[in-house]
Protein backbone atom coordinates (compact mmCIF):
# COMPACT_ATOMS: atom_id res chain seq x y z
CA UNK A 1 0.00 0.00 0.00
CA UNK A 2 2.18 2.39 1.29
CA UNK A 3 5.37 0.71 -0.29
CA UNK A 4 7.32 3.53 -0.41
CA UNK A 5 7.36 5.18 2.39
CA UNK A 6 8.62 1.51 3.95
CA UNK A 7 11.66 1.74 6.05
CA UNK A 8 13.80 -0.22 7.91
CA UNK A 9 13.72 -0.61 12.12
CA UNK A 10 16.46 0.44 13.59
CA UNK A 11 19.38 -2.03 14.56
CA UNK A 12 18.73 -1.91 17.92
CA UNK A 13 15.32 -2.95 17.87
CA UNK A 14 15.77 -5.60 15.65
CA UNK A 15 17.82 -7.16 17.72
CA UNK A 16 16.48 -7.25 21.36
CA UNK A 17 13.67 -9.09 19.63
CA UNK A 18 15.67 -11.28 17.81
CA UNK A 19 18.40 -12.20 19.96
CA UNK A 20 16.29 -14.03 22.60
CA UNK A 21 15.64 -16.57 20.42
CA UNK A 22 18.26 -16.36 17.46
CA UNK A 23 21.11 -16.30 19.40
CA UNK A 24 20.17 -19.42 21.62
CA UNK A 25 19.09 -20.81 18.22
CA UNK A 26 22.40 -20.57 16.92
CA UNK A 27 24.41 -22.00 19.43
CA UNK A 28 22.33 -24.99 20.10
CA UNK A 29 20.53 -25.88 17.14
CA UNK A 30 22.41 -24.62 14.02
CA UNK A 31 25.56 -24.99 15.35
CA UNK A 32 25.26 -28.31 16.34
CA UNK A 33 23.83 -29.24 13.09
CA UNK A 34 26.55 -27.92 10.99
CA UNK A 35 28.89 -29.54 13.43
CA UNK A 36 27.44 -32.63 12.69
CA UNK A 37 28.43 -32.57 9.29
CA UNK A 38 31.55 -32.05 10.17
CA UNK A 39 31.59 -34.64 12.80
CA UNK A 40 30.46 -37.47 10.16
CA UNK A 41 34.21 -36.96 8.40
CA UNK A 42 36.04 -37.85 11.81
CA UNK A 43 36.75 -40.91 13.74
CA UNK A 44 35.74 -39.00 16.79
CA UNK A 45 34.65 -41.71 19.78
CA UNK A 46 33.84 -38.88 22.23
CA UNK A 47 37.41 -39.17 23.79
CA UNK A 48 41.05 -36.79 23.39
CA UNK A 49 41.78 -38.13 19.43
CA UNK A 50 39.85 -36.62 16.81
CA UNK A 51 41.32 -37.10 13.18
CA UNK A 52 39.99 -36.65 9.27
CA UNK A 53 38.76 -40.05 7.89
CA UNK A 54 37.27 -38.16 4.98
CA UNK A 55 34.24 -40.76 3.46
CA UNK A 56 35.51 -43.63 5.57
CA UNK A 57 32.29 -43.54 7.86
CA UNK A 58 29.92 -43.19 4.79
CA UNK A 59 30.97 -45.74 3.06
CA UNK A 60 31.27 -47.96 6.24
CA UNK A 61 27.98 -47.47 6.62
CA UNK A 62 26.77 -48.41 3.07
CA UNK A 63 28.90 -51.82 3.42
CA UNK A 64 27.20 -52.94 6.93
CA UNK A 65 24.72 -54.84 7.27
CA UNK A 66 23.82 -53.35 10.45
CA UNK A 67 23.00 -50.26 8.82
CA UNK A 68 21.31 -51.59 5.83
CA UNK A 69 18.97 -53.56 8.14
CA UNK A 70 18.06 -50.46 10.08
CA UNK A 71 17.47 -48.78 6.67
CA UNK A 72 15.22 -51.62 5.32
CA UNK A 73 13.35 -51.52 9.12
CA UNK A 74 12.75 -48.13 8.79
CA UNK A 75 11.40 -47.55 5.30
CA UNK A 76 8.99 -50.61 6.31
CA UNK A 77 7.95 -48.60 9.55
CA UNK A 78 7.33 -45.40 7.44
CA UNK A 79 5.55 -46.75 4.96
CA UNK A 80 3.26 -48.69 7.46
CA UNK A 81 2.55 -46.08 9.68
CA UNK A 82 2.06 -43.31 6.90
CA UNK A 83 0.00 -45.35 5.05
CA UNK A 84 -2.74 -46.33 8.09
CA UNK A 85 -2.71 -42.89 10.06
CA UNK A 86 -3.47 -41.25 6.94
CA UNK A 87 -6.20 -43.29 5.76
CA UNK A 88 -7.60 -44.28 9.18
CA UNK A 89 -7.31 -40.08 9.52
CA UNK A 90 -8.85 -39.78 6.29
CA UNK A 91 -11.42 -41.89 6.82
CA UNK A 92 -12.63 -40.80 10.74
CA UNK A 93 -12.49 -37.03 9.43
CA UNK A 94 -15.02 -37.70 6.75
CA UNK A 95 -17.37 -39.24 8.69
CA UNK A 96 -17.11 -36.79 11.54
CA UNK A 97 -17.58 -34.18 8.86
CA UNK A 98 -21.21 -35.34 8.72
CA UNK A 99 -24.40 -34.73 11.39
CA UNK A 100 -23.01 -36.74 13.73
CA UNK A 101 -24.72 -36.98 17.08
CA UNK A 102 -21.77 -36.56 20.09
CA UNK A 103 -19.56 -35.32 17.16
CA UNK A 104 -17.04 -33.57 19.46
CA UNK A 105 -16.91 -36.62 21.98
CA UNK A 106 -16.01 -38.43 19.28
CA UNK A 107 -12.83 -35.95 17.97
CA UNK A 108 -12.03 -35.49 21.97
CA UNK A 109 -11.58 -39.65 22.75
CA UNK A 110 -9.84 -40.68 19.21
CA UNK A 111 -7.16 -37.41 19.59
CA UNK A 112 -6.73 -38.51 23.11
CA UNK A 113 -3.72 -40.67 22.79
CA UNK A 114 -1.99 -38.04 20.83
CA UNK A 115 -1.60 -35.93 23.61
CA UNK A 116 -0.78 -38.62 26.58
CA UNK A 117 3.22 -39.92 27.58
CA UNK A 118 4.40 -42.31 24.84
CA UNK A 119 6.04 -44.13 27.53
CA UNK A 120 2.84 -44.84 29.47
CA UNK A 121 0.98 -45.69 26.28
CA UNK A 122 3.81 -48.03 25.57
CA UNK A 123 3.84 -49.51 29.01
CA UNK A 124 0.33 -50.76 29.02
CA UNK A 125 0.32 -51.76 25.52
CA UNK A 126 3.24 -54.51 26.85
CA UNK A 127 0.50 -56.11 28.93
CA UNK A 128 -2.15 -56.10 26.71
CA UNK A 129 0.67 -57.98 24.26
CA UNK A 130 1.99 -59.95 27.13
CA UNK A 131 3.06 -63.26 24.98
CA UNK A 132 2.00 -65.46 28.12
CA UNK A 133 -1.14 -64.18 29.56
CA UNK A 134 -1.94 -60.79 27.43
CA UNK A 135 -5.77 -60.15 26.69
CA UNK A 136 -5.03 -59.77 23.28
CA UNK A 137 -3.63 -63.58 22.85
CA UNK A 138 -6.18 -64.44 25.92
CA UNK A 139 -8.68 -63.43 23.01
CA UNK A 140 -6.85 -64.78 20.41
CA UNK A 141 -7.45 -68.34 21.25
CA UNK A 142 -11.00 -67.82 23.02
CA UNK A 143 -11.85 -67.30 19.53
CA UNK A 144 -9.84 -70.02 17.55
CA UNK A 145 -6.58 -68.32 17.20
CA UNK A 146 -3.22 -69.26 17.80
CA UNK A 147 -1.22 -67.09 20.38
CA UNK A 148 1.39 -64.80 18.51
CA UNK A 149 4.41 -63.36 20.43
CA UNK A 150 3.84 -59.99 19.49
CA UNK A 151 7.01 -58.00 20.83
CA UNK A 152 9.10 -61.09 21.95
CA UNK A 153 9.67 -62.38 18.37
CA UNK A 154 11.49 -60.66 15.33
CA UNK A 155 8.66 -61.62 12.86
CA UNK A 156 6.11 -59.53 14.84
CA UNK A 157 7.77 -56.88 17.06
CA UNK A 158 7.71 -54.78 14.40
CA UNK A 159 4.36 -54.80 13.64
CA UNK A 160 3.53 -54.59 17.25
CA UNK A 161 5.41 -51.55 17.25
CA UNK A 162 3.79 -49.84 14.23
CA UNK A 163 -0.04 -50.92 15.51
CA UNK A 164 0.89 -48.76 18.40
CA UNK A 165 2.13 -45.94 16.90
CA UNK A 166 -0.74 -46.10 14.63
CA UNK A 167 -3.03 -46.32 17.22
CA UNK A 168 -1.44 -43.00 19.16
CA UNK A 169 -1.24 -40.54 16.35
CA UNK A 170 -4.06 -40.98 13.66
CA UNK A 171 -6.29 -39.10 15.34
CA UNK A 172 -3.54 -36.37 15.01
CA UNK A 173 -4.05 -36.50 10.93
CA UNK A 174 -7.98 -37.07 11.88
CA UNK A 175 -8.21 -33.09 13.71
CA UNK A 176 -5.86 -31.72 10.75
CA UNK A 177 -8.18 -33.07 7.78
CA UNK A 178 -11.31 -32.34 9.45
CA UNK A 179 -10.20 -28.82 10.08
CA UNK A 180 -9.33 -29.20 6.15
CA UNK A 181 -12.83 -30.31 5.20
CA UNK A 182 -14.54 -27.90 7.10
CA UNK A 183 -12.72 -25.21 4.73
CA UNK A 184 -14.69 -26.61 1.77
CA UNK A 185 -16.87 -23.90 0.13
CA UNK A 186 -20.33 -25.45 0.25
CA UNK A 187 -20.92 -23.94 -2.79
CA UNK A 188 -19.17 -26.23 -4.58
CA UNK A 189 -21.51 -29.20 -3.06
CA UNK A 190 -24.36 -27.79 -4.07
CA UNK A 191 -23.30 -26.94 -7.43
CA UNK A 192 -22.10 -30.81 -7.87
CA UNK A 193 -25.61 -31.47 -6.68
CA UNK A 194 -27.09 -29.17 -8.92
CA UNK A 195 -25.07 -31.23 -11.98
CA UNK A 196 -26.37 -34.34 -10.65
CA UNK A 197 -23.67 -35.67 -8.35
CA UNK A 198 -24.16 -38.70 -5.96
CA UNK A 199 -22.06 -38.75 -2.98
CA UNK A 200 -19.61 -41.02 -4.69
CA UNK A 201 -18.45 -38.33 -7.08
CA UNK A 202 -18.85 -35.58 -4.86
CA UNK A 203 -16.52 -36.74 -3.11
CA UNK A 204 -14.05 -37.91 -6.02
CA UNK A 205 -14.48 -34.53 -7.89
CA UNK A 206 -15.00 -31.96 -5.00
CA UNK A 207 -13.73 -33.46 -1.36
CA UNK A 208 -10.64 -34.83 -2.58
CA UNK A 209 -9.37 -32.28 -4.99
CA UNK A 210 -10.22 -29.60 -2.38
CA UNK A 211 -8.82 -31.37 0.35
CA UNK A 212 -5.35 -31.97 -1.48
CA UNK A 213 -3.27 -29.42 0.16
CA UNK A 214 -3.74 -30.63 3.50
CA UNK A 215 -3.78 -34.06 2.53
CA UNK A 216 0.06 -33.10 1.07
CA UNK A 217 0.99 -31.60 4.33
CA UNK A 218 -0.43 -34.50 6.19
CA UNK A 219 1.87 -36.49 4.35
CA UNK A 220 4.87 -34.83 4.87
CA UNK A 221 4.11 -34.25 8.65
CA UNK A 222 3.63 -38.11 8.93
CA UNK A 223 7.02 -38.92 7.22
CA UNK A 224 8.98 -36.76 8.93
CA UNK A 225 7.28 -38.11 12.52
CA UNK A 226 7.26 -41.36 11.28
CA UNK A 227 11.26 -40.82 10.50
CA UNK A 228 12.26 -39.73 14.06
CA UNK A 229 9.97 -42.95 16.25
CA UNK A 230 12.52 -43.66 19.54
CA UNK A 231 10.53 -43.75 22.20
CA UNK A 232 8.14 -46.47 21.73
CA UNK A 233 11.14 -48.96 20.10
CA UNK A 234 13.31 -47.67 23.18
CA UNK A 235 10.16 -48.69 25.78
CA UNK A 236 8.45 -51.57 23.89
CA UNK A 237 11.82 -53.27 22.63
CA UNK A 238 14.41 -53.87 25.23
CA UNK A 239 15.96 -49.98 26.18
CA UNK A 240 19.34 -49.61 25.97
CA UNK A 241 20.40 -52.22 24.68
CA UNK A 242 17.20 -52.19 22.64
CA UNK A 243 16.34 -52.55 18.64
CA UNK A 244 13.59 -55.81 19.35
CA UNK A 245 14.90 -59.77 19.09
CA UNK A 246 17.38 -59.71 16.80
CA UNK A 247 17.42 -55.74 15.50
CA UNK A 248 14.15 -56.75 14.03
CA UNK A 249 13.22 -52.93 15.49
CA UNK A 250 16.06 -51.23 15.06
CA UNK A 251 15.58 -47.94 13.14
CA UNK A 252 17.73 -45.46 11.84
CA UNK A 253 17.48 -43.38 14.47
CA UNK A 254 17.78 -46.07 17.17
CA UNK A 255 20.80 -47.00 15.50
CA UNK A 256 22.51 -43.58 15.48
CA UNK A 257 21.47 -43.70 19.20
CA UNK A 258 23.19 -46.67 19.75
CA UNK A 259 25.92 -46.33 18.02
CA UNK A 260 26.83 -43.09 19.66
CA UNK A 261 26.00 -43.29 23.46
CA UNK A 262 26.30 -47.32 23.56
CA UNK A 263 29.75 -48.12 21.89
CA UNK A 264 30.75 -44.12 21.40
CA UNK A 265 31.24 -44.10 17.98
CA UNK A 266 29.96 -40.54 17.33
CA UNK A 267 31.90 -40.19 14.30
CA UNK A 268 30.21 -43.31 12.29
CA UNK A 269 26.95 -41.79 14.33
CA UNK A 270 26.91 -38.49 12.86
CA UNK A 271 26.88 -39.86 9.13
CA UNK A 272 24.27 -42.07 9.96
CA UNK A 273 22.63 -39.05 10.77
CA UNK A 274 23.58 -37.18 7.90
CA UNK A 275 22.32 -40.03 5.69
CA UNK A 276 19.07 -39.73 7.56
CA UNK A 277 18.84 -36.31 7.13
CA UNK A 278 19.57 -36.70 3.61
CA UNK A 279 16.89 -38.76 2.92
CA UNK A 280 14.10 -36.84 4.66
CA UNK A 281 15.36 -33.96 2.42
CA UNK A 282 14.91 -35.99 -0.61
CA UNK A 283 11.82 -37.26 0.45
CA UNK A 284 10.63 -33.77 1.32
CA UNK A 285 11.50 -32.27 -2.07
CA UNK A 286 10.29 -35.12 -4.21
CA UNK A 287 6.87 -34.50 -2.78
CA UNK A 288 6.83 -30.73 -3.17
CA UNK A 289 8.03 -31.22 -6.50
CA UNK A 290 5.00 -33.97 -7.19
CA UNK A 291 2.81 -31.46 -4.77
CA UNK A 292 2.54 -29.56 -8.14
CA UNK A 293 0.41 -32.50 -10.49
CA UNK A 294 -1.77 -33.60 -7.94
CA UNK A 295 -2.84 -30.66 -5.33
CA UNK A 296 -5.11 -28.58 -6.14
CA UNK A 297 -4.29 -24.73 -4.54
CA UNK A 298 -7.09 -22.70 -6.25
CA UNK A 299 -9.60 -22.23 -3.53
CA UNK A 300 -12.88 -20.81 -4.27
CA UNK B 1 -24.19 -27.54 6.20
CA UNK B 2 -25.35 -29.73 3.43
CA UNK B 3 -29.08 -31.25 3.95
CA UNK B 4 -28.84 -35.40 4.42
CA UNK B 5 -30.87 -38.22 5.02
CA UNK B 6 -30.18 -41.33 7.13
CA UNK B 7 -29.02 -43.48 5.07
CA UNK B 8 -26.93 -46.81 5.54
CA UNK B 9 -23.25 -44.66 5.39
CA UNK B 10 -24.23 -42.43 8.02
CA UNK B 11 -25.18 -46.13 10.09
CA UNK B 12 -21.70 -47.67 8.92
CA UNK B 13 -20.05 -44.16 10.63
CA UNK B 14 -21.43 -44.43 13.65
CA UNK B 15 -20.37 -48.13 13.78
CA UNK B 16 -16.42 -47.24 13.24
CA UNK B 17 -16.68 -44.60 15.51
CA UNK B 18 -17.89 -46.52 18.16
CA UNK B 19 -15.42 -49.21 17.44
CA UNK B 20 -12.34 -46.95 17.49
CA UNK B 21 -13.68 -45.14 20.63
CA UNK B 22 -13.28 -48.72 22.46
CA UNK B 23 -10.32 -49.09 20.51
CA UNK B 24 -8.85 -45.93 21.87
CA UNK B 25 -10.13 -46.39 25.49
CA UNK B 26 -9.28 -49.89 26.04
CA UNK B 27 -5.50 -50.02 26.78
CA UNK B 28 -6.43 -46.69 29.15
CA UNK B 29 -9.07 -48.79 30.59
CA UNK B 30 -6.62 -51.68 30.89
CA UNK B 31 -4.22 -49.06 32.55
CA UNK B 32 -6.29 -47.78 35.16
CA UNK B 33 -7.77 -50.47 36.55
CA UNK B 34 -4.67 -52.74 36.54
CA UNK B 35 -2.86 -49.69 38.61
CA UNK B 36 -5.34 -51.15 41.52
CA UNK B 37 -4.96 -54.97 41.29
CA UNK B 38 -2.32 -57.16 42.62
CA UNK B 39 -0.30 -58.83 40.48
CA UNK B 40 -2.70 -62.18 39.87
CA UNK B 41 -5.43 -60.64 38.80
CA UNK B 42 -4.19 -58.16 36.06
CA UNK B 43 -4.40 -61.09 34.08
CA UNK B 44 -7.52 -62.61 34.87
CA UNK B 45 -9.59 -62.92 31.48
CA UNK B 46 -11.78 -62.31 30.71
CA UNK B 47 -11.04 -59.04 31.94
CA UNK B 48 -12.34 -57.03 34.82
CA UNK B 49 -12.26 -53.50 34.35
CA UNK B 50 -13.58 -52.83 37.99
CA UNK B 51 -11.25 -54.16 40.25
CA UNK B 52 -12.96 -56.63 42.43
CA UNK B 53 -10.19 -56.11 45.22
CA UNK B 54 -9.18 -52.93 44.99
CA UNK B 55 -5.86 -52.14 46.22
CA UNK B 56 -3.45 -49.08 46.56
CA UNK B 57 -0.67 -50.75 47.04
CA UNK B 58 0.54 -50.00 43.88
CA UNK B 59 0.81 -46.51 44.00
CA UNK B 60 2.28 -46.63 47.19
CA UNK B 61 5.51 -48.37 45.85
CA UNK B 62 5.70 -45.58 43.93
CA UNK B 63 6.00 -43.16 47.17
CA UNK B 64 10.16 -43.07 46.84
CA UNK B 65 11.04 -41.90 44.00
CA UNK B 66 7.72 -40.59 41.96
CA UNK B 67 7.01 -37.30 44.00
CA UNK B 68 10.34 -36.38 43.10
CA UNK B 69 9.76 -37.43 39.37
CA UNK B 70 6.80 -35.31 39.56
CA UNK B 71 8.20 -32.20 40.72
CA UNK B 72 11.20 -32.18 38.62
CA UNK B 73 8.59 -32.22 35.44
CA UNK B 74 6.51 -29.77 36.70
CA UNK B 75 9.69 -27.53 37.75
CA UNK B 76 11.19 -27.63 33.72
CA UNK B 77 8.00 -28.03 31.63
CA UNK B 78 7.43 -24.67 33.59
CA UNK B 79 10.41 -22.52 32.71
CA UNK B 80 10.39 -23.98 29.09
CA UNK B 81 7.15 -23.40 28.58
CA UNK B 82 8.01 -19.43 29.78
CA UNK B 83 11.53 -19.96 27.84
CA UNK B 84 9.09 -21.00 24.53
CA UNK B 85 6.85 -17.86 25.23
CA UNK B 86 9.50 -15.97 25.42
CA UNK B 87 11.58 -16.70 22.27
CA UNK B 88 8.03 -17.49 20.20
CA UNK B 89 6.75 -13.81 20.89
CA UNK B 90 9.95 -11.90 20.59
CA UNK B 91 10.78 -13.67 17.25
CA UNK B 92 7.46 -13.66 15.92
CA UNK B 93 7.37 -10.31 16.09
CA UNK B 94 10.64 -9.82 14.82
CA UNK B 95 9.80 -11.64 11.59
CA UNK B 96 6.67 -10.82 11.18
CA UNK B 97 6.42 -7.05 12.22
CA UNK B 98 9.68 -5.04 12.17
CA UNK B 99 11.43 -4.58 8.94
CA UNK B 100 15.07 -5.66 8.49
CA UNK B 101 17.12 -6.77 5.45
CA UNK B 102 17.02 -10.63 4.93
CA UNK B 103 14.41 -11.08 7.89
CA UNK B 104 12.63 -13.88 5.46
CA UNK B 105 16.01 -15.56 4.41
CA UNK B 106 16.90 -15.75 8.59
CA UNK B 107 12.94 -16.92 9.18
CA UNK B 108 13.56 -20.06 6.94
CA UNK B 109 17.01 -20.83 8.35
CA UNK B 110 15.34 -20.34 12.13
CA UNK B 111 12.07 -22.34 11.16
CA UNK B 112 13.64 -25.03 8.72
CA UNK B 113 16.68 -26.16 10.95
CA UNK B 114 13.69 -26.41 13.96
CA UNK B 115 12.00 -28.83 11.60
CA UNK B 116 15.42 -31.02 11.56
CA UNK B 117 15.01 -34.14 13.47
CA UNK B 118 17.28 -33.66 16.94
CA UNK B 119 18.33 -37.02 16.60
CA UNK B 120 20.57 -35.67 13.29
CA UNK B 121 22.47 -33.08 15.27
CA UNK B 122 22.42 -34.57 19.23
CA UNK B 123 25.71 -35.83 19.30
CA UNK B 124 27.62 -32.61 18.84
CA UNK B 125 25.21 -30.41 21.11
CA UNK B 126 25.29 -33.22 23.65
CA UNK B 127 29.47 -32.66 23.07
CA UNK B 128 28.85 -29.32 23.33
CA UNK B 129 26.36 -29.22 26.66
CA UNK B 130 29.41 -31.29 28.27
CA UNK B 131 32.17 -28.87 27.62
CA UNK B 132 30.34 -25.57 28.91
CA UNK B 133 29.47 -28.18 32.02
CA UNK B 134 26.20 -28.32 31.88
CA UNK B 135 25.53 -32.07 31.22
CA UNK B 136 23.48 -33.58 33.92
CA UNK B 137 21.41 -30.56 35.02
CA UNK B 138 18.17 -29.12 34.71
CA UNK B 139 19.50 -26.18 32.68
CA UNK B 140 20.45 -28.47 30.02
CA UNK B 141 17.13 -29.30 28.94
CA UNK B 142 16.05 -25.67 29.01
CA UNK B 143 18.41 -24.69 26.53
CA UNK B 144 18.16 -27.27 24.18
CA UNK B 145 13.97 -27.15 24.48
CA UNK B 146 13.96 -23.05 24.54
CA UNK B 147 13.42 -22.89 20.86
CA UNK B 148 10.35 -23.91 19.06
CA UNK B 149 9.24 -23.97 15.24
CA UNK B 150 6.01 -24.43 15.91
CA UNK B 151 5.65 -21.58 18.44
CA UNK B 152 7.60 -19.06 16.78
CA UNK B 153 5.44 -19.92 13.50
CA UNK B 154 2.20 -19.42 15.57
CA UNK B 155 3.13 -16.25 16.56
CA UNK B 156 4.27 -14.81 13.25
CA UNK B 157 0.73 -15.82 11.54
CA UNK B 158 -0.98 -14.13 14.04
CA UNK B 159 1.01 -11.19 14.44
CA UNK B 160 0.54 -10.68 10.58
CA UNK B 161 -3.19 -10.65 11.25
CA UNK B 162 -2.94 -6.63 13.55
CA UNK B 163 -2.57 -4.29 10.88
CA UNK B 164 -0.04 -2.22 10.78
CA UNK B 165 -1.69 1.03 11.46
CA UNK B 166 -1.82 0.10 15.34
CA UNK B 167 1.52 0.27 15.18
CA UNK B 168 2.08 3.00 13.64
CA UNK B 169 -0.20 5.21 14.98
CA UNK B 170 1.25 4.09 18.64
CA UNK B 171 4.91 4.92 16.95
CA UNK B 172 3.30 8.74 16.47
CA UNK B 173 2.18 8.60 19.71
CA UNK B 174 5.76 7.87 21.06
CA UNK B 175 5.94 4.49 21.81
CA UNK B 176 9.10 2.77 21.57
CA UNK B 177 8.91 -0.74 19.96
CA UNK B 178 8.75 -2.74 22.93
CA UNK B 179 6.18 -0.84 24.97
CA UNK B 180 4.47 -1.43 21.49
CA UNK B 181 4.94 -5.05 21.75
CA UNK B 182 4.11 -5.63 25.70
CA UNK B 183 1.21 -2.83 26.18
CA UNK B 184 -0.64 -3.30 22.45
CA UNK B 185 0.80 -6.62 20.61
CA UNK B 186 0.55 -8.98 24.14
CA UNK B 187 -3.02 -8.42 25.02
CA UNK B 188 -4.03 -9.06 21.55
CA UNK B 189 -2.44 -12.18 21.15
CA UNK B 190 -4.23 -13.66 24.60
CA UNK B 191 -5.32 -16.82 23.02
CA UNK B 192 -2.79 -17.75 20.83
CA UNK B 193 -0.64 -17.24 24.08
CA UNK B 194 -2.76 -19.99 25.81
CA UNK B 195 -2.53 -22.26 22.62
CA UNK B 196 1.24 -21.73 22.75
CA UNK B 197 1.23 -22.50 26.00
CA UNK B 198 -0.83 -25.58 26.20
CA UNK B 199 1.14 -26.98 23.46
CA UNK B 200 4.56 -26.88 24.80
CA UNK B 201 3.60 -28.23 28.03
CA UNK B 202 2.11 -30.52 26.52
CA UNK B 203 5.21 -31.36 24.55
CA UNK B 204 8.24 -31.10 27.56
CA UNK B 205 5.99 -32.86 29.97
CA UNK B 206 6.25 -35.92 27.63
CA UNK B 207 9.22 -35.36 26.10
CA UNK B 208 11.66 -38.49 26.72
CA UNK B 209 14.67 -38.26 24.15
CA UNK B 210 16.81 -34.97 25.90
CA UNK B 211 16.20 -36.06 29.65
CA UNK B 212 17.44 -39.48 28.35
CA UNK B 213 20.40 -38.36 26.84
CA UNK B 214 21.24 -35.36 29.18
CA UNK B 215 20.37 -36.70 32.79
CA UNK B 216 21.62 -39.56 34.85
CA UNK B 217 20.89 -38.14 38.46
CA UNK B 218 18.34 -39.81 40.08
CA UNK B 219 17.37 -37.04 41.65
CA UNK B 220 17.15 -34.49 38.51
CA UNK B 221 15.16 -37.13 36.53
CA UNK B 222 11.61 -35.83 35.00
CA UNK B 223 8.66 -38.33 34.72
CA UNK B 224 8.87 -40.18 31.26
CA UNK B 225 12.49 -40.80 32.27
CA UNK B 226 11.82 -41.87 35.93
CA UNK B 227 8.67 -44.40 34.17
CA UNK B 228 10.99 -45.67 31.79
CA UNK B 229 13.56 -46.68 34.04
CA UNK B 230 11.45 -47.78 36.75
CA UNK B 231 9.56 -49.94 34.17
CA UNK B 232 13.13 -51.58 33.35
CA UNK B 233 13.79 -52.25 36.30
CA UNK B 234 10.37 -53.84 37.96
CA UNK B 235 9.28 -54.87 34.24
CA UNK B 236 7.75 -58.48 35.94
CA UNK B 237 5.90 -56.02 38.37
CA UNK B 238 3.38 -54.73 36.26
CA UNK B 239 0.69 -53.14 38.74
CA UNK B 240 3.48 -50.49 39.92
CA UNK B 241 4.12 -50.06 36.11
CA UNK B 242 0.63 -49.42 35.35
CA UNK B 243 -0.01 -46.56 38.50
CA UNK B 244 3.27 -44.98 37.57
CA UNK B 245 1.54 -44.51 34.10
CA UNK B 246 -1.70 -43.88 35.15
CA UNK B 247 -0.14 -40.55 37.40
CA UNK B 248 2.05 -39.29 34.19
CA UNK B 249 -0.91 -38.94 31.96
CA UNK B 250 -3.10 -37.51 34.83
CA UNK B 251 -1.74 -33.87 34.41
CA UNK B 252 -1.94 -33.98 30.30
CA UNK B 253 -5.15 -35.44 30.38
CA UNK B 254 -7.26 -33.06 32.88
CA UNK B 255 -5.27 -30.22 30.34
CA UNK B 256 -6.68 -31.75 27.84
CA UNK B 257 -10.20 -32.07 28.55
CA UNK B 258 -10.57 -28.38 29.99
CA UNK B 259 -8.24 -27.00 26.99
CA UNK B 260 -9.29 -29.06 24.25
CA UNK B 261 -10.44 -26.26 22.02
CA UNK B 262 -7.36 -24.19 22.06
CA UNK B 263 -5.21 -27.52 21.33
CA UNK B 264 -7.37 -28.33 18.44
CA UNK B 265 -6.95 -24.86 17.50
CA UNK B 266 -3.49 -24.60 17.55
CA UNK B 267 -2.93 -28.02 15.03
CA UNK B 268 -5.19 -25.78 13.02
CA UNK B 269 -3.29 -22.64 12.80
CA UNK B 270 0.30 -24.32 12.33
CA UNK B 271 -1.37 -27.27 9.95
CA UNK B 272 -2.66 -25.00 7.44
CA UNK B 273 -0.32 -22.28 6.80
CA UNK B 274 -2.82 -19.23 6.31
Amino acid sequence: MRRLLIKHDSVRDVLIFLLPSFLGFCIFILFPIIASVGLSFTNYRGGKTIAFVGLKNYLIAFHSSGFQEAFWVTLTFVVFTVFFQIVLGLVFALILNQKIVGRSFFRGIIFLPVVLSTIAISLAFMLIFNPQKGPVNNFLMSIGFDPLAWLASPKTSLMTVIIVTVWRQFGYYMVLLLCGLQTINPTLYEAAEIDGADSVRKFRHVTLPMLTPILFLCIILALIQAFQVFDQIFVLTGGQQGGGPAGSTTTLVFDIYLNAFNNWQMGYSCAEAIILLIIILVITVIQYKRQQKWVTYDII
Amino acid sequence: MRRKKINPWVILGYICLVVATLVVLFPLAVMVSSSFKDEMAIFDYPIKFIPENPILDNYRQLGEHFPRYIMNSFKVTIIIVIAQFITATTGGYAFAKLRWKGRDTVFLIYIGALMIPLQVYIIPQFILIRKIGLYDSHLALVLVSTFTALGTFLFKQFFMTIPDSLIESAKLDGATQIQIFTRIILPLSKPVIATQAILSFRWFWNDFFSPLIYITSEHLKTLPLGLADFASEYYTYYGPQMAASVLSIIPVMVLFFVAQKYIVQGIFTSGIKG
